[in-house]
C-alpha cells in the first residue's frame, strides 16, 4: 500500500488546525515538574545489586596482576568481575573505523585513566565502593602518548599495539580541482585554528540496571539509553549473543546531547549479573566517572585551513586539514564525529570546490564520544574565521562578504562538492532578519564609538547549515557501514475513539511525545488529551532509532502521519461498505468520515473504529479489521556513498545567522556578551515552544564551548578537570539574554515540510562569538585561534599585542 | 561517590560537640553545612572516623548588634546574612562578600562558621575577616578563647582551630563613618572561586588624601595576602587613576608565587590581583569621597 504522507500543514485532513504548528506546552513537563517521570535511578527491583569500577589512575600501563580475594570476601559483596571475566565472555567493541576497540575491562593493559580495571557487585554502592579499596592491582607503568602529534611518530608508544600505529585513519577526500581554484585565485587565506575538547553534559550521567540469565542467557537491558535499537544490537555482538536475546528498555533520562554512551558500564554490570545467578544489578555512573572515563568528551581538533577567493569576493575553493585526537580507542564513535563535516562542508556557501585532508589519531585520552551537532561546530568555527579573514583581507564588510557567497534561493536543492543535497533555504532573507533585529548599522556605529575610547568591542555574524536527519551514509568515509535509520509507530484507536501510539524511544526531552499527540490529534480531531503515547521496549516496539542527528522530529512526523494514513484509508473502505459507495467517495475532515457530495451521510472516527472492533462480519473481506496501523518512515533515495565519501547524506539542511556583540575587558580578558541575535530556518516549525527551547539551550552549550569548556590534560595524560569546579558549564549568569526570530522555508523532502533542529545553534553559536572576538581583536592586530577563547588566552595576546 | 564509613553524632549545644571531639581517639570532622565537606567525603578525600553535626545546634544561628559590631553565630547561613537588613546597612562589605559566595542553593546551606573554618584560600569570607579585622569565638574543652582573623588562617585549609574546638562566633566592627569600602573579584563564572579578588577599605583624611588604606587580597597564595607595601603607598596620597595602578602594580609585585592551575597561571593571577587593587581602590575612594559628602 503505496502511503502519502502529507508534505504541508494545509494538507492534514482538518480545516482547523488546533495543534501542530502552533506553541504547544510540553505534556511530558507535569510528570518531569512533580518528581513523577520514572528515571533509571529509580528503579529498584526484587534482589538488585549495585556496582561500582575500579578504574585506572595511570594513562597507560601493563595490568600485571588484579587481586579480588579481599574483596570477595567483604560481607555484602555478591561478585566481582575483571579484565578475565571480559575475555571470556566479551569480544571489543566494534567501532568506526575497524578494529579500535578494546574489551569493557582492560585485561593486559590500560590505556586511558578510568579505564575499568575491576568491578564489584554488592547489596548497596557504599559496600561495593568500600570493596573497591580492597582489590589490589599492580601496574607497570608504560610511556603514555597524550599529544596526537608525537603519536603520528614512528618512535611513538601504540596505544593498541596489534595495529602497528596510532593512526586510526588518514585520507585526503578531494572534490573538484582544488589546487586549479587555490592557483588561479586572486587571494588565498591561511590560518592553523585549535578546537580544545569539549562535550556533553546531560543533567543526568549514565546508568543502566542488568539482568542476564545464566540459563537462557537472556539478557535484559533498562538504562538512560539514546538509541535503544542500536544499544540493543551492540550489546548482542559484544557478547556473542543472538539478537533477540537482547532486550532493551529505554527509561525516560535527563538530557544526552551525544553522552549517554554506556557501554563499558553496562556490559559490566551485565557480566556481574551473570556472575551474580541473573540478580539485577545497578550501575549509576557518579558525575566523576562520566568526566574522566564516560561519554563526556569529544572534538580535540588541530585544524590547518585555507580558502581562495577571486577579486569580485567570492569563495572559490576551501581546503581543510583536520588531525583529530580520538583518545585511546573508538569505541565512542568519535571518528564519525570527523566524517559528518562532509554533510555540509562548504556551509551556506557556493564553494564550488573543497579538500579535506583527515587524520584521526590514537591517543591515551579517554575515547571520544559524540556531542550535539557531531562534528560541524568545530568545522564551521574554522570556516567562519576564514570568511571574516577573507572579508577583512577584501575590505569587505562581514555581513556582505556572506551575503554574496550565499547559495540563492533558486538554486535548490542545492548539491554541495562533497556530495550531500540541500533540500531548500532563504539564506539572504535569514541573513537580513538578523542583521535588521540587531541593528547592525547602529552596533556598528557604537563599536566604532567604543573603540574611540580605547575599548575592546567587536561584532560577529556567521551563518552556519545544520544537517538534519542523518542517515549511516554520512559516515561511510570513517568506516560505518549501511544506509537507511527507521523509524516507527503504531497507531490504535479504541472503541470509544481514544488513541494509542506505540514507540520504541524513551524521553529524553526534545519533546517528542508532546508532537506525536499534536500530530494524531489534529488528524483525526480529536483533544491532545485524547491521544495516549507508550513506550515499548526493542523485543515490542516497531522498527526504532529514536533520537540523534536531528532526525527523530522529522522521523516520527513520518510514521506517525503514514500510521495514520493507513488507518484512514482501512476506515474509508469500511464506511464505504457500510454507506454503500466507494472507498473514493469517502474522505475523512475534522474527524469524520463522510460521503462526498452527501452532506449529512457521515460517520465519526469512533463509530467507525467501534464497528471495526466489534462487527468484523460487517467488513470488506480484505480490511484488516483493527482500527490500528503501523508505518515504518525512512528518509527516501539515500544510496551508498562513493569513492570520495559523497552521498545525499542527511535530508535536510537548516540554516541559521547568529549576530553577536562583545565586549572584551583589557585587563582581564574576560568575554562580556551584550548582544545575541538569532535567526533561523528550519522549515516548518511543528511546535515553536519545542523549537525555542532547542535554540536556547544550543546557544547556551555553543557559548560554553566557544568561551568556558575545555577539558584539560597534563604531559601524562592525566586529567585535570575532574570537577564542575573545573570543567566550566555556562550557568544561566553566562548565558546572554538572546532575541530571536525565524524564517520558514518548508522543506520540499519531508514529513510537513519540518527539517531537522533539534541540535540546532551550537552550529553556529562558536563560530558567531569568535567572530565577534576576533572583530574585536583587529585593531590590536591579533587573532584568537584557539577555542575556548578563555580569558587567560586573549589576556596573553591582548598583553602580547600591546607590548 | 559514597563516603567511607564514620561514627555521627548530632549533638543539640556547643558543650556536647566539644565533648565528642574531644572524645573522639581517631580524627573527627564538623558538620556544618556541609558544602565543603559532603564532597569531600564522598570522594573520600575525607575519611574521618567521626562527623560531628552542628546542624541541630541551635544557640549558634542569630545576627546580632552590640557595642558597635555585629555578631554572627557560626551555624547561620550566608543567606541569612545576605538578607540582614542590620548586616547590609551596618557592614556593608559582609554584605557585599556574601553576595559573591557560590549561588543562592550554596548560601542556603552553607554557613559563615564553615566558611571560616574551611579557610579555602580563593573563598571570600576569609579575605572578608581579615580586611574587617574580624575576631572569632572559639570554644574547646579548655573553654572559650577569641582568635584574630589575621592569626586564624594558617595556611591552605588549615586554621589555628585545635582539634577540639569549635568556632561559635564571629564578631566584625559596624562601618565607621566615612570609611570607603570594595569587595571585587574575578571569577570564570559567576560564583565560582575568585581567581584573584580584593577587599579594601579607606578613609579620606581632610586634605582629602587616603589614609588608613587596608588591602586583601585572596585566590593568590595560601592565606588571605595584605600587600603592605601597597596599603602605605596609597596612604598619603592624594586619590586618582595613577596612584591605583601604582599601588596595583605594587601589589602584584609584592604577592609571593601564586597557585597555578587549569584557569589561571600564577603570572595570570599576579596581573589580576594588581586589577582588583587598582579596581577595589577606585571603589572604595569613590565611596570614602561620598561618605564625606564631596561625592
Amino acid at each position: 500500500m503505496a502511503v502519502e504522507i502529507p508534505k504541508r500543514l494545509e494538507d492534514l485532513p482538518t480545516s482547523a488546525r488546533r495543534w501542530v504548528g502552533r506553541h504547544v506546552q510540553r505534556r511530558e513537563d507535569a510528570a518531569l515538574l512533580t518528581g513523577r517521570t520514572e528515571f533509571i535511578d529509580d528503579v529498584v527491583l526484587p534482589r538488585m545489586l549495585h556496582c561500582a569500577i575500579l578504574r585506572s589512575p595511570f594513562a597507560h600501563a601493563r595490568v600485571v596482576k588484579v587481586d579480588t580475594r579481599e574483596a570477595e570476601s567483604l560481607p555484602g559483596v555478591v561478585a566481582v568481575v575483571t579484565g578475565e571475566d571480559a575475555l571470556r565472555w566479551s569480544h571489543p567493541a566494534i567501532t568506526a573505523p575497524d578494529g579500535w576497540g578494546t574489551h569493557c575491562i582492560a585485561a593486559q593493559k590500560v590505556r586511558y585513566v578510568g579505564e575499568p580495571v575491576a568491578a564489584v557487585a554488592a547489596t548497596s554502592r557504599y559496600e561495593a565502593e568500600d570493596a573497591l579499596e580492597r582489590i589490589t592491582v599492580d601496574y607497570d607503568p608504560l610511556e603514555v602518548v597524550a599529544d596526537p602529534f608525537r603519536a603520528m611518530e614512528e618512535s611513538s608508544p601504540l596505544v593498541i599495539e596489534e595495529k602497528g600505529t596510532n593512526v586510526m585513519l588518514q585520507r585526503v577526500f578531494t572534490w573538484g580541482e582544488v589546487d586549479r581554484a587555490f592557483a588561479d585565485a586572486a587571494h588565498v587565506f591561511t590560518e592553523k585554528f585549535r578546537w580544545n575538547r569539549v562535550g556533553a553534559n546531560p543533567t543526568e550521567t549514565f546508568g543502566a540496571v542488568c539482568e542476564w540469565d545464566p540459563m537462557s542467557l537472556d539478557l535484559t537491558v533498562r538504562g538512560s539509553i539514546q538509541s535503544a535499537s542500536h544499544f540493543g544490537l551492540g550489546r548482542a555482538a559484544t557478547f556473542g549473543l543472538p539478537s533477540n536475546k537482547v532486550n532493551v528498555k529505554s527509561h525516560p533520562h535527563g538530557g544526552s546531547f551525544g553522552g549517554k554512551g554506556g557501554t563499558r558500564g553496562t556490559d559490566i554490570a551485565c557480566m556481574l549479573s551473570r556472575k551474580a545467578g541473573g540478580r539485577p544489578v545497578k550501575w549509576i555512573e557518579d558525575r566523576m566517572e562520566y568526566l574522566v572515563s564516560g561519554g563526556s568528551q569529544a572534538w580535540d581538533r588541530h585544524y590547518i585551513a585555507s580558502i581562495a577567493v577571486d577579486g569580485d569576493g567570492r569563495v572559490t575553493g576551501l581546503d581543510v586539514k583536520l588531525v583529530d585526537d580520538l583518545g585511546a580507542t573508538g569505541e565512542g564513535y568519535g571518528a564519525i564525529s570527523a566524517a559528518k563535516p562532509l554533510a555540509a562542508f562548504t556551509g551556506p556557501y557556493t564553494i564550488p570546490v573543497a579538500r579535506y585532508d583527515l587524520t584521526l589519531v590514537a591517543t591515551n585520552k579517554l575515547p571520544a564520544s559524540p556531542y550535539r551537532g557531531m562534528g560541524p561546530p568545530p568545522h564551521f568555527f574554522v570556516l567562519e574565521q576564514l570568511m571574516d579573514i577573507a572579508a577583512r583581507g577584501l575590505d569587505i564588510d562581514p555581513a556582505e562578504f556572506r551575503r554574496r557567497n550565499f547559495i540563492p534561493s533558486d538554486r535548490f536543492p542545492y548539491t554541495i562538492p562533497s556530495g550531500n543535497e540541500y533540500d531548500s533555504g532563504s539564506y539572504e532573507e535569514v541573513l537580513d532578519k538578523a542583521l535588521d533585529l540587531a541593528g547592525y548599522a547602529e552596533l556598528r556605529r557604537q563599536q566604532a564609538a567604543a573603540r574611540e575610547q580605547g575599548r575592546i568591542v567587536g561584532i560577529g555574524v556567521a551563518s552556519a547549515i545544520e544537517p538534519g536527519v542523518f542517515d549511516w551514509n554520512a559516515y561511510a568515509v570513517v568506516g560505518m557501514q549501511g544506509t537507511g535509520v527507521p523509524e516507527g509507530a503504531t497507531v490504535s484507536i479504541d472503541v470509544l475513539g481514544m488513541i494509542t501510539v506505540r514507540v520504541g524511544f524513551a524521553m529524553e526531552g526534545q519533546g517528542q511525545y508532546t508532537l506525536v499527540s499534536q500530530l494524531v490529534a489534529d488528524y483525526f480531531g480529536v483533544e491532545m488529551d485524547a491521544v495516549r503515547v507508550v513506550q515499548l521496549d526493542t523485543q515490542s516496539a516497531p522498527p526504532s532509532f529514536g533520537p540523534g542527528g536531528s532526525r527523530l522530529g522529522v522521523a516520527i512526523t513520518g510514521a506517525v502521519l503514514g500510521a495514520c494514513e493507513r488507518i484512514r484509508e482501512k476506515m474509508c473502505a469500511v464506511t464505504a461498505r457500510l454507506m454503500q459507495t466507494e472507498p473514493a467517495n469517502i474522505e475523512l475532515r475534522d474527524g469524520k468520515f463522510t460521503v462526498k457530495g452527501m452532506p449529512g451521510a457521515e460517520m465519526s472516527v469512533p463509530e467507525v473504529a467501534g464497528t471495526m472492533l466489534a462487527r468484523s462480519d460487517l467488513l470488506p473481506p480484505d480490511v484488516d479489521p483493527r482500527p490500528e496501523a503501523t508505518h515504518v518512515w525512512t528518509a527516501p533515495g539515500r544510496a551508498p556513498a562513493d569513492e570520495e565519501g559523497r552521498a545525499k547524506s542527511y535530508l535536510t539542511a537548516a540554516q541559521a545567522v547568529h549576530v553577536v556583540g562583545v565586549e572584551i575587558d583589557p585587563d582581564t580578558g574576560f568575554v562580556e556578551i551584550f548582544k545575541y541575535v538569532v535567526c533561523d530556518d528550519c522549515g516548518t516549525r511543528l511546535n515553536p515552544a519545542v523549537v525555542e527551547g532547542q535554540t536556547e539551550g544550543s546557544v547556551a552549550q555553543g557559548v560554553g564551548v566557544a568561551l568556558y569548556e575545555e577539558y584539560v590534560y597534563d604531559e601524562e595524560a592525566q586529567p585535570l578537570t575532574t570537577t564542575f569546579m573545573d570543567y566550566l558549564i555556562p550557568t544561566v549568569n553566562e548565558v546572554p539574554a538572546m532575541e530571536k526570530v525565524a524564517v520558514v522555508t518548508p522543506s520540499p523532502f519531508t514529513p510537513l515540510g519540518a527539517k531537522g533542529c533539534g541540535e540546532g545553534a551550537i552550529h553556529t553559536t562558536p563560530a558567531a562569538v569568535m567572530c565577534a572576538v576576533n572583530d574585536a581583536l583587529v585593531p590590536l592586530g591579533v587573532l584568537a585561534r584557539e577555542v575556548p577563547a578563555a580569558p587567560k588566552r586573549l589576556w596573553k595576546l591582548i598583553r602580547a599585542a600591546r607590548d | 561517590m559514597k563516603p567511607a564509613p564514620f561514627e555521627y553524632v548530632a549533638p543539640t549545644t556547643v558543650e556536647e560537640a566539644v565533648s565528642s571531639l574531644s572524645g573522639c581517639d581517631g580524627e573527627a570532622k564538623l558538620l556544618a553545612g556541609g558544602q565543603s565537606l559532603m564532597p569531600l567525603l564522598n570522594m573520600r578525600l575525607a575519611r574521618p572516623d567521626l562527623v560531628v553535626d552542628l546542624g541541630r545546634v541551635a544557640a549558634l544561628d542569630y545576627i546580632r548588634e552590640s557595642d558597635g559590631r555585629l555578631a554572627i553565630g557560626a551555624m547561620t547561613s550566608k543567606r541569612s546574612v545576605e538578607r540582614s537588613g542590620l548586616v547590609a546597612s551596618r557592614q556593608p562589605l559582609l554584605h557585599a562578600a556574601t553576595v559573591l559566595v557560590a549561588h543562592p542553593q550554596i548560601r542556603n546551606r552553607g554557613t559563615v562558621g564553615g566558611s571560616m573554618a574551611q579557610a579555602d584560600p580563593a573563598a571570600e569570607y576569609p579575605a572578608m575577616a581579615v580586611a574587617l579585622d574580624a575576631e572569632l569565638r572559639v570554644v574547646g574543652p579548655d573553654g572559650e578563647r577569641s582568635i584574630n582573623a589575621e592569626d586564624f588562617f594558617v595556611t591552605y585549609l588549615t586554621t589555628a582551630l585545635q582539634p577540639a574546638e569549635v568556632l561559635t562566633e564571629i564578631r566584625v566592627p559596624v562601618l565607621a563613618p566615612g570609611s570607603g569600602w570594595a569587595f571585587t573579584e574575578v571569577a570564570r563564572r559567576h560564583g565560582d572561586f575568585a581567581m584573584a579578588g580584593a577587599a579594601v577599605t579607606v578613609t579620606l583624611d581632610a586634605g582629602g588624601h587616603c589614609a588608613d588604606a587596608k588591602i586583601v587580597l585572596f585566590g593568590v597564595g595560601p592565606v588571605p595576602v595584605r600587600p603592605r607595601g601597597a596599603e602605605q603607598a596609597v596612604n598619603g596620597e592624594r586619590p586618582g587613576e595613577d596612584l591605583y595602578r601604582q599601588a596595583g602594580r605594587k601589589a602584584s609585585e609584592e604577592i609571593d608565587e601564586p597557585l597555578s592551575d587549569v584557569h589561571a597561571s600564577a603570572e595570570y593571577r599576579r596581573h589580576l590581583a594588581g586589577v582588583m587593587v587598582r579596581r577595589g581602590l577606585a571603589e572604595a575612594v569613590a565611596r570614602a569621597a561620598a561618605a564625606r559628602g564631596d561625592a
